[in-house]
Order: structure tokens, then C-alpha cells, then sequence
């Protein structure tokens, strides 16, 4: 057994995906309640405007802050459309349709990406933030700047998230809208605008987290496209409705899954860490038999 | 949507003077006579596969049939359950890979024959498939699909570590010292490529066979139920749990068998092969192919499997498919529901419709009638 020595410079990349992954989740938790949609697209999205970044900083000699800006923007455009057209179009089918309809979205962008940025005869990008420079020792940890940030977001739109649906006149609408469209709708609420904004929004907090995760992971359209999967891991603990609860368990599975690294009998058994937390707590949590009293299927 | 595949007449007999009497028996030949000359083409198309297709291809293609009937046993298995019951499985592919796993080990550990180890590494999956389905059986569509996608992953991750059987001892069966494993062993009548293609296709056809039959028989109206309705069907008196896990059951056995096949083809089995995203294209691909109907599995196992070869042989990248296959599932599930096995004759017939009417206005006037 490592001793806490070795423990410490995980914990902190932990809390720092951890940060991410809470980013990510509460953006599909606040989508999946406004729309109804869950977007599996999340991580392909982030991917691509983190491709694009990195194409705009080595190719097109754009500033670093000016790619940055690109890829957020790409996220949010490309999501406000997905929304515009097909969010539209599946409005009224099962949840279960619209999720399948954004893995097909996700495996459109996958694709893009391998054919624009190849990586067959082993080319390897880089995206780096100049926060990863510099940062501080706290008790003998190194802890840089970009962690500290990933963790701050991960808060910072956690609480905003929350506030945003509790107190403001948009959020409302949006918690009605996640109850029933067509009143909503007959109660005067602008219900394109709403959805046109919970969509975008959506895609901003994609292109954050798909730049913070090609700094802390790896800028590769597959592997970011899918650890989307870890954040929906989170999103599930939550059941698609609590932010308070998907944060922490976004927070578990950065933690846990990192701190098992060291462990030399369990390391290679990290990445199932989403994976078994997620069930887990679903096996436990889905007490009650429950059945869809919409029509099924696709 | 109605499970049963009787054709409807078309609306042209309408026209026919007669009593009800002739006008039934008019419509009863006439769909005798279709039915009649469906059994004929699928009969040649199987023994063109069978028989013809194993000699005449070069191995490389034999190699891609192969996977080709693999991969729409596999299909079959998800069909059934997003077409006919309307659940959602996002982990087919690492039942797949559990399947082969079970099948190689069984085959390094054992004589048995292997139509046994076939049966027996379906069973064995389905066992498994049954246990995960089990609890998930109790959770609503999203859940459930999200929850195999969780497992799968969970799976795909387990064996990375465990690695596949190479004839190495203990349970895993794995040995990491050796350079040259052993290749798992094919049945005695079929070691040659060509001969494992026909092996799989016979395997296939009773694979094919048996879902047909429970889609004829009461577990396939109880599904036909349970997709329009779950809570009319649980009214009508059918025990939807069980007839939900009937289906997961089913579509694990398929999938092992496929997974057993899979063994043999592979012949060396690598974990890498298996990718958590290859289940997310197997159901774009079923999507594509067609959910409601059986073909739709071929054509599944086509566009996954002998596609990319063909890319490949003309040197054009395989992620075009990746491409095609995200706009595919999107275009399914927005407008054309019952997938290319579907909307091909149609829009053949379209297509033959119009050929024929700018063919009768550019006729001279004593060709018409």
C-alpha cells in the first residue's frame, strides 16, 4: 500500500477532472431539464472545438486567448443548431430517441474529426493552457494553475446552475418547460428562445470543458469524445434531475478513480470507476419498479 | 406497428368488380403468390451464400463475410430488442466480446465439439446478459440504455486487464511469458477460411431461424404488446417483466453464439479489437439496417463489416463510414423509422413508377391503350 506521500499529486488531479466532469454533468442535467434531451454529444462536441483551437494556435497563428474564444464559439453554434434542427424535429418522441439521436451527432462529429485530424501513423497534438506554468506548493504539493481553475469552474457553474434555475425569470420558464411544453407555451413563454438558449448554453459549457480536458487528459477526438462518459456517469448518480448531487458525484468519480492509480493490484481497474459508481448507486437508488407510460422504443 | 409480416394488398384491387368471396380469394392467391415467391428468393440468396459466394470470393473478402455474418447474428440479437420490444442496449459489442471470451476459453480448455462450445458460450452469455438485465429490467428506457452503456464500459475495461485466453493455465487463461500462442482451434469440418464462412452462415441461418420463430409464436406478440404499450400490455394479463428478460435473454444467446464464432474467425482474440464506441455503431448500424424487419440484421452486419473493407481496398479512409453512419441514425430516427430495409424497395418503386410514367408520355399515341 503507497503511503499518503504518494496519494497527494492524485487527489489534486482528481478534484481537478473531478471539477470537469461536474462542469460537464450539471450541463447536461440543466439541458436534459429543459429539453428533455440528453446530450450524448457533449464530449465530441467539446472535442472538435478543442481540435479547432489547437488547429487556429499552430496552423492559422491566431493568439491562444483567440482560440479559445473560437472553440467556445464553435461548441456554441454547433449545439445551438443541433438544437435548432433536430431538437425541434424529436420534441415530442421518448427521451430514450432524442438521447440515441445525439450518439448519432456524436458519431457525425467523431468521424469529421478522424478524417480532418488524423491520427493513423501516430501524429499526436498538444493543447496547452499557459496556466499550466506556474501555480503553487501547498504543503509539498504541486498544484498549477489550471487545476485550480478546473475546480473553480466546476463550482462556479454548479452554483450559477442552480441559482440560474431557482431565481431567474429564463430558469423558470425552463422548469416549466421540462414539466410540460404545451402549457408552457400557452402561458406565453417564448419557447423557441428558451430552448434556443438552453442549447446554446449548453455548447458554451461543451467547449469549456472540452478545452480543460485536452490540458488535463489528451487532446484525441476518440478519448474525449467518450470520457463524456465518466461525466454522465455523475449525471446518472444525480438521476438526470439533482446538480447539488451530480457535482459530488462528479467530484467522487475524479477523486476515486484517480487515487486507485497508485494502487498497483487495482490501477488498471481506474477507469471502471464511473462505470461501478453509476451502477451501484442506480441498482440501489431504482428501489421502486417504475413503468414508461409513454410508448416505448424507437 | 404490427409484428406480423403479412403484406397488404395493394390498393389497385380495389377496382376489381366481383362479389367479396372472389375478391378474398383474389387477394389470397395474390398473397399466396408473393409469400410464395419471398421463400424462393430467400432460398437463393442462401444458397448463393452458401454454396457459391465461399468459392468465388478472394480470402480477404471470405475473411469480411465472415465477419459479415458474425457481426449480423449480432444485429439480430439488438433488433429484437429495439425493434420489437423497444429497449435500448448500448453494450452489445462487449457482450460480444464476454461471448468470444467464454468461447476461446472454453475451446483452449476443453474437446468439447464445437457446435457445444457454441451453445454453451451462448448460454453462458445469455446467463450473464440475463443477471445484468435482471435489475436493469427495472429502470425506464433512458436508464436502462445508459446503464448497458455503463456496463459495457465496465467490461471493456475488465478485459483489457484480464486479456483474452491464449492457452495459457488458470481461470483467465492467459500466459504473458509466451511469443508464440496457439490459435484457437475451428471445428474439424471447417479449418480452411472458405469452410469457417459456410460453417458461421449455417450457424447464422438457425440463429435467424430462431428468432423467426419466437416472433411467430406468443413471446413475440407479448413483445408487439410491451412496445405499444407497457402498461395496456401488463392490462392484458402478460407478464411484461419476464417477457422483457425473455428478449434480453435472447439477444445474449445470439450474441454469444456470434461471440463463439468470432473465436474461430479471429482465431487470435486481442482486447484492443474491442472498443466501448463499436457498440454505439453496431446500433447505428442496426438503426440503419432496419429494426423491424430480420434483413435489416444482414444489412447491419454489411455496412459494419464488409464497408470498411471495401474502403479499405479502394484506400479511402474508413471514418467516411463513421460519417455516414451518425447521419444515417439521425436520418432513421427523424424520419424513416423502419431503416433501409424499408425504404430501398420503396424508393425503388418510386423510382420505377416514375421511370414508367415519362415512359408512357413519351410513347406514341398507338402504344396507348
Amino acid at each position: 500500500m503507497p503511503s499518503w506521500q504518494d496519494f497527494q499529486p492524485f487527489l489534486i488531479t482528481g478534484l481537478a477532472l473531478g471539477g470537469v466532469y461536474a462542469l460537464s454533468g450539471v450541463g447536461m442535467v440543466v439541458l436534459f431539464r429543459a429539453t428533455g434531451v440528453l446530450n450524448l454529444s457533449f464530449g465530441a462536441v467539446g472535442a472538435m472545438g478543442a481540435l479547432i483551437a489547437w488547429q487556429a494556435i499552430n496552423h492559422w497563428g491566431l493568439p491562444q486567448g483567440v482560440a479559445w474564444l473560437i472553440c467556445i464559439l464553435f461548441s456554441a453554434v454547433i449545439t445551438g443548431a443541433y438544437g435548432l434542427v433536430f431538437g425541434t424535429a424529436l420534441a415530442k418522441r421518448d427521451p430514450l430517441v432524442k438521447a440515441t439521436a445525439t450518439l448519432g451527432f456524436a458519431l457525425l462529429l467523431l468521424g469529421v474529426m478522424e478524417l480532418l485530424w488524423t491520427t493513423s501513423g501516430g501524429a499526436s497534438r498538444a493543447l496547452t493552457l499557459p496556466t499550466d506554468n506556474s501555480g503553487f506548493t501547498v504543503s509539498g504539493i504541486q498544484i498549477d494553475w489550471t487545476q485550480v481553475i478546473a475546480v473553480v469552474i466546476g463550482i462556479v457553474i454548479t452554483i450559477g446552475a442552480a441559482a440560474f434555475l431557482r431565481y431567474t425569470k429564463l430558469g423558470t420558464a425552463m422548469r416549466a418547460m421540462a414539466n410540460d411544453r404545451e402549457i408552457t407555451a400557452m402561458l406565453g413563454v417564448p419557447v423557441n428562445r428558451v430552448l434556443a438558449v438552453a442549447w446554446t448554453g449548453c455548447g458554451v459549457l461543451a467547449g469549456i470543458a472540452g478545452l480543460l480536458l485536452a490540458d488535463l487528459v489528451q487532446l484525441d477526438a476518440t478519448t474525449l469524445t467518450f470520457l463524456v462518459i465518466s461525466a454522465l456517469a455523475a449525471t446518472l448518480i444525480g438521476r438526470l434531475r439533482s446538480i447539488a448531487v451530480t457535482f459530488v458525484a462528479a467530484i467522487v468519480i475524479g477523486v476515486v478513480s484517480s487515487m486507485i492509480v497508485p494502487i498497483q493490484s487495482i490501477t488498471n481497474y481506474a477507469n471502471m470507476t464511473p462505470f461501478v459508481l453509476a451502477v451501484v448507486a442506480l441498482m440501489v437508488l431504482s428501489g421502486r419498479s417504475s413503468i414508461s407510460l409513454e410508448r416505448g422504443g424507437i | 406497428m404490427t409484428t406480423t409480416k403479412i403484406p397488404t394488398p395493394s390498393s389497385d384491387s380495389d377496382s376489381h368488380s366481383g362479389s367479396g368471396k372472389q375478391l378474398i380469394a383474389l387477394q389470397l392467391s395474390k398473397l399466396d403468390k408473393r409469400a410464395k415467391a419471398r421463400v424462393v428468393v430467400t432460398v437463393a440468396i442462401l444458397a448463393f451464400a452458401l454454396f457459391a459466394m465461399p468459392s468465388i470470393l478472394s480470402l480477404y473478402y471470405v475473411d469480411a463475410m465472415t465477419q459479415v455474418t458474425v457481426y449480423a447474428i449480432v444485429a439480430l440479437g439488438l433488433g429484437v430488442l429495439v425493434g420489437r420490444v423497444g429497449l435500448v442496449s448500448l453494450g452489445q459489442a462487449a457482450v460480444l466480446a464476454l461471448g468470444a471470451w467464454v468461447a476461446a476459453r472454453l475451446l483452449f480448455a476443453t474437446a468439447l465439439p464445437y457446435p457445444l462450445v457454441l451453445l454453451l458460450a451462448g448460454l453462458i452469455t445469455m446467463a450473464l446478459g440475463t443477471l445484468i438485465g435482471l435489475p436493469a429490467l427495472r429502470m425506464r428506457g433512458l436508464y436502462l440504455a445508459l446503464i448497458t452503456l455503463m456496463l459495457a464500459g465496465a467490461i471493456t475495461v475488465a478485459l483489457a486487464t484480464t486479456n483474452f485466453p491464449n492457452g495459457g493455465h488458470g481461470f483467465l487463461g492467459y500466459n504473458s511469458n509466451v511469443v508464440h500462442t496457439p490459435a484457437i482451434r475451428r471445428p474439424a469440418i471447417a479449418t480452411s477460411d472458405p469452410a469457417f464462412l459456410r460453417y458461421s452462415i449455417v450457424v447464422a441461418i438457425l440463429m435467424f431461424l430462431l428468432v423467426v420463430w419466437h416472433l411467430r409464436s406468443r413471446p413475440g406478440r407479448a413483445w408487439a404488446a410491451i412496445r405499444q404499450s407497457e402498461a395496456s400490455a401488463l392490462a392484458a394479463g402478460i407478464n411484461t417483466t419476464r417477457y422483457k428478460l425473455w428478449a434480453f435473454a435472447l439477444a445474449s444467446f445470439l450474441t454469444g453464439v456470434a461471440g463463439g464464432l468470432l473465436a474461430g474467425a479471429d482465431q487470435f482474440l486481442y482486447s484492443i479489437d474491442f472498443q466501448p464506441q463499436d457498440s454505439i455503431t453496431l446500433l447505428a448500424v442496426v438503426l440503419m439496417g432496419g429494426v423491424y424487419n430480420v434483413w435489416g440484421a444482414v444489412i447491419a452486419g454489411l455496412f459494419m463489416q464488409l464497408l470498411p473493407q471495401l474502403l479499405n481496398s479502394w484506400n479511402v479512409s474508413p471514418y467516411w463510414l463513421v460519417v455516414l453512419f451518425g447521419i444515417g441514425a439521425l436520418q432513421v430516427l427523424t424520419t424513416a423509422p423502419a431503416g433501409i430495409v424499408d425504404q430501398l424497395p420503396k424508393d425503388l418503386a418510386r423510382l420505377g413508377r416514375f421511370v414508367y410514367r415519362q415512359f408512357r408520355r413519351a410513347a406514341p399515341v398507338g402504344g396507348a391503350q
